[in-house]
């Protein structure tokens, strides 16, 4: 069995490596998604161009400006004194936010009296405007109450939170979910392809002949793209601590061993498909019907509690949910698998039943 | 010791047709049986089923004693070669010999000797690093069979292991096969050519799904109740159309500018006397294996109706 199965492996590897389109499905593509992903939510929040309109030109409204581009949600891109020029950019989309800090603001300010800063916000796209709107609104918020914000007027408007996250922690929050449903797309197109192949090519029949075990036949498909998984996770990884800083709070050895136990889920799924599958066209397609609702479901974009009670215990059949759950849970709050042992029990358990279940189908592939 | 391999009333239907219906088939220790018929005649399926690979919807098979379907040891000693390309056409010679080495759990010294031996008789030893999709035809040919000789099985199936390759590379693995049935191994080859059914010990003519003939090539073309003849046509060709059409004329196939015919046990006087009048003449000749396989079917189609 040993010896099969290495031999599987070996032949795997060495069939991959040659195969150039899997290498680049194998390793570039991920390390690329991950990154366009990460800035495509990082985006969402980050850079507003703002244009301030300063015609206090104090010591105090160059402080406030100062400190409210300091953590790079706003952007400051233009400086001028002409509120007309402020509305022009807005207008021309150039700016999204103008600050305007009227004449007469330090004197109010230090003579305790009420003032006020003008914000006005580009809504027509909202989350932008949200996110520019929460980081005024959150900073002078911290400044105090003698400063308070000029209410929305005309077709821009405002809603200021006071609980706002600054924007990168959704990026953080996100990633662990890309990470997930990148390994999932990786390993379950590669599985439901690879026994497909072997059918289509006709090698299967050859293999079937020799006395190796079903189990060993699953195996040797199932470790060699394991490997790659892991590979995956490392690029994955690397990429969103070194470009999004995303925190490790904790233990890398608990982010591998769930991420082996998912990638068994995963790389099983996609072999059980590819045996029910006459073709690696069908396999491929059966890959999708799967990945669809696995990655709809899985919490990553909605939040699963936000979902119908029914649908709700549904997600917990999907091996991605579970992942993106511990993944989030050990990256972000260091919860390991102690505290979240339903998830891992059910992907286990999912992990499991996939695997005999393709162990069991393997001799029928060929009728 | 019970038949090395055994066939009883298999069955095997896909959908509506009935792919094989009903073999009975014993092969004993060292014979080399040949199951020739037309493409579509079932051979494939035969062999599948005697792989283990598919399950007979009726009756049973036996690989000496055991169930190919789910004893994992008796694969241990089985060898296939299919039909179509089985091999990792990205994988080089070696490579492909070296995974299915392993597979059977061969050692490395073991591997070596037997590989030495295969390539030196195949003829494939300079290529070795080359990819097997890169190689010809008969080469792939030669490298499947060694494939599936590398282990050394008792019983051997080979599914038309001849198809499109080059005559002498079809002489080279004729003489391949012939060298391991010598060594007491026990091979099924399927073939649709006549001239290697003869090379066989026994052979088995299979048409739609059913044995309609098992024997000694010598003896079954010996048995043939019927009578070959060459027609010679005097006015031309158009006349062979008319003798196909003659009812003791059991069947007639084209020879350059003649025809063959089969002609009912008996009643050549009676065709002779009908060709005397487009003025062709019948010449007696010694009948084949191809004949056989002519008459055999038009008795067997004639059964049904």
């Amino acid at each position: 069995m040993r010896r099969a199965l290495n031999a599987l492996i070996q032949k795997e590897l060495r069939q991959t490596v040659r195969d150039r389109r899997m290498m680049v499905l194998l390793i570039a593509v991920p390390t690329i998604q991950i990154i366009v992903f990460g800035f495509a939510v990082d985006l969402e929040v980050d850079r507003v161009p703002t244009v301030v309109v300063d015609q206090d030109r104090s010591v105090e409204s160059r402080r406030h400006v100062r400190r409210l581009f300091a953590d790079g949600t706003l952007h400051l891109r233009y400086q001028t004194q002409d509120t007309q020029e402020a509305e022009r950019l807005l207008i021309s989309g150039q700016a999204n936010l103008a600050l305007i800090f009227p004449s007469g603001f330090q004197r109010d300010q230090l003579c305790g009296r009420p003032t006020q800063v003008q914000a006005v916000v580009d809504g027509s796209d909202p989350n932008r405007g949200r996110s520019a709107g929460a980081a005024v609104g959150g900073y002078f918020g911290q400044v105090g109450p003698m400063l308070r914000i000029a209410p929305p007027s005309g077709r821009v408007s405002v809603e200021p939170k006071l609980s706002f996250n600054p924007g990168l922690d959704t990026a953080k929050f996100m990633l662990p979910g890309i990470i997930g449903v990148l390994l999932l797309l990786i390993t379950t197109i590669v599985a439901a392809m690879g026994l497909a192949r072997e059918r289509q090519t006709g090698t299967l029949e050859q293999l079937m002949v020799t006395p190796m075990a079903p189990t060993t036949v699953i195996l040797g498909k199932i470790l060699p793209f394991a490997g790659f998984g892991f590979l995956d996770l490392s690029l994955a990884l690397t990429a969103a601590v070194v470009i999004f800083d995303m925190p490790t709070r904790g233990s890398l050895i608990a982010v591998y061993a769930t991420a082996g136990i998912y990638l068994v889920a995963t790389l099983s799924t996609g072999l059980f498909i590819s045996t029910i599958s006459r073709t690696q066209q069908q396999a491929f397609l059966g890959g999708f019907l799967f990945l669809l609702p696995a990655v709809l479901l899985s919490g990553m974009l909605t939040p699963v509690r936000a979902m119908p009670a029914w649908l709700e215990l549904a997600t917990w059949l999907n091996p991605v949910r579970h992942f993106i759950e511990l993944l989030r849970a050990n990256l972000l709050a260091d919860a390991g698998f102690l505290e979240r042992w339903p998830n891992l029990l059910a992907l286990s358990l999912y992990g499991l039943f996939m695997t005999v279940l393709s162990i069991s189908r393997y001799r029928k592939t060929l009728e | 010791m019970n038949a090395t391999v055994l066939l009883e009333g298999l069955v095997r239907r896909f959908g509506k047709t009935t792919a094989v219906d009903g073999i009975d088939l014993e092969l004993s220790h060292g014979e080399l049986f040949g199951l020739v018929g037309p493409d579509g005649a079932g051979k494939t399926t035969t062999v599948r089923m005697l792989a283990g690979l598919i399950a007979p919807d009726g009756g049973r098979v036996r690989v000496l004693g055991e169930d190919p379907l789910t004893s994992a040891s008796v694969r241990d000693v089985l060898g296939l070669m299919p039909q179509e390309y089985s091999l990792y056409l990205d994988l080089s010679i070696r490579e492909n010999l070296q995974f299915f080495g392993r597979l059977y759990g061969l050692g490395r010294a073991e591997w070596a000797r037997r590989v030495e031996r295969l390539m030196r008789i195949t003829r494939l030893e300079p290529f070795m690093d080359r990819r097997a999709g890169a190689l010809s035809g008969g080469m792939y040919k030669k490298l499947a069979l060694s494939c599936a000789l590398l282990h050394e099985p008792k019983v051997l199936l080979l599914d038309e292991p001849t198809n499109g390759v080059d005559p002498v590379s079809r002489r080279e693995l004729w003489d391949l096969i012939h060298e391991f049935v010598q060594g007491g191994m026990t091979v099924l080859v399927c073939t649709p050519y006549m001239d290697e059914a003869e090379r066989c010990h026994r052979v088995g003519l299979l048409h739609r799904g059913r044995l309609i003939a098992t024997g000694e090539p010598a003896a079954l073309i010996r048995d043939i109740e019927h009578e070959t003849y060459t027609v010679h046509a005097g006015a031309g060709a158009e006349l062979f159309d008319e003798v196909f059409a003659f009812e003791d004329v059991l069947a007639a196939s084209p020879a350059g500018s003649e025809l063959r015919i089969v002609v009912r046990g008996g009643r050549a006087s009676e065709v002779q006397r009908r060709l005397d009048a487009l003025g062709g003449r019948l010449e007696a000749c010694e009948p084949t294996f191809e004949d056989l396989f002519l008459v055999r079917i038009k008795d067997a189609e004639g059964m049904a109706a």
